[in-house]
C-alpha cells in the first residue's frame, strides 16, 4: 500500500540517484562540450568562436549549483522525515534552491553569447527559481502561522 | 507587547502552585510557563475561562494593557 513514508523514501532515493548521476556527468563534461561545439548551429554574438571552454566552465559551475540544490533537498527531506516540516531551516533550504536556479539561469544566459539556444534554457531555470521563490514565501508564512499556533495557550 | 499577563500575581494571591494550576485548568506546565513569562502570542477563551474559574477572578485581573 502506497503511503506518505514510502513517498518520502522514494524522494530521498531519487535525490541520491540524481546526485550520483550528476557526479558521473561531471566526469564527461569536456567531451560533451567538445561534441556540442562540433554539432551545434553557430547562432549567437560570438557564434564564430569555439564554445568548448566557456561551456566547460559554465557547466562545471552549474554542477556546483546542482550539488548545492541536492544537498538542500537532502536536508529538507531529512527534516520532513523527522516530522519537522514548518521550521525556518526548511525555508532557508527553499531559498537556497530558488537562488541556485536563478544563478544557473544567469550562467546559462552568459553561455547564450556563444550559442543563442541557451537563452531558452536560462528562461526555464529563472522561471523555476521564481516558482521556488513563491513556494518559499508560502512556506515562510506557514512557519509564522505554526509558531503563532504553537504559542496559543 | 503592551498586553501584560499578571498570572503569577493572581497565583500568589490565591496561594496556588504552577503545577497545581496547570493540572486544574488542563494545560501542561510548559504551556503555563509560556503564559506566565509573556511568551504566548494568544490565549484561547476556553483557557481564560478555566483560569478565571480556578483563580476566582476576572480576565482583567490576569491580563493588563500598558501603553509602550
Amino acid at each position: 500500500m502506497w503511503n506518505k513514508d514510502k513517498s518520502l523514501y522514494l524522494s530521498r532515493i531519487l535525490t541520491y540517484v540524481c546526485a550520483g548521476l550528476a557526479a558521473l556527468f561531471t566526469l564527461f563534461v569536456p567531451g560533451i562540450a567538445q561534441w556540442y561545439n562540433d554539432i551545434s548551429d553557430p547562432i549567437g554574438i560570438l557564434a564564430h568562436k569555439d564554445v568548448t571552454l566557456p561551456m566547460i566552465i559554465v557547466v562545471y559551475f552549474c554542477a556546483v549549483m546542482a550539488f548545492w540544490v541536492l544537498w538542500s533537498l537532502h536536508k529538507l527531506l531529512s527534516n520532513i522525515s523527522n516530522d519537522k516540516v514548518f521550521i525556518p531551516e526548511n525555508t532557508a533550504c527553499l531559498r537556497a534552491i530558488s537562488w541556485a536556479c536563478m544563478i544557473v539561469g544567469a550562467a546559462l544566459l552568459v553561455l547564450a553569447i556563444w550559442r543563442a539556444i541557451f537563452v531558452f534554457f536560462a528562461f526555464i531555470f529563472v522561471f523555476l527559481g521564481l516558482v521556488m521563490r513563491v513556494m518559499k514565501n508560502v512556506f515562510e508564512n506557514a512557519v509564522e502561522i505554526k509558531s503563532e499556533n504553537d504559542f496559543t495557550i | 507587547m503592551p498586553i501584560i499577563v499578571n498570572l503569577d500575581v493572581m497565583m500568589a494571591k490565591r496561594k496556588i502552585s504552577s503545577t497545581e494550576l496547570a493540572e486544574k485548568i488542563g494545560i501542561t506546565s510548559a504551556n503555563l510557563s509560556i503564559l506566565k513569562t509573556g511568551k504566548a502570542k494568544a490565549v484561547r477563551f476556553s483557557t481564560l475561562e478555566r483560569i478565571c474559574e480556578e483563580l476566582d477572578c476576572q480576565p482583567g485581573d490576569v491580563l493588563e494593557f500598558r501603553k509602550e
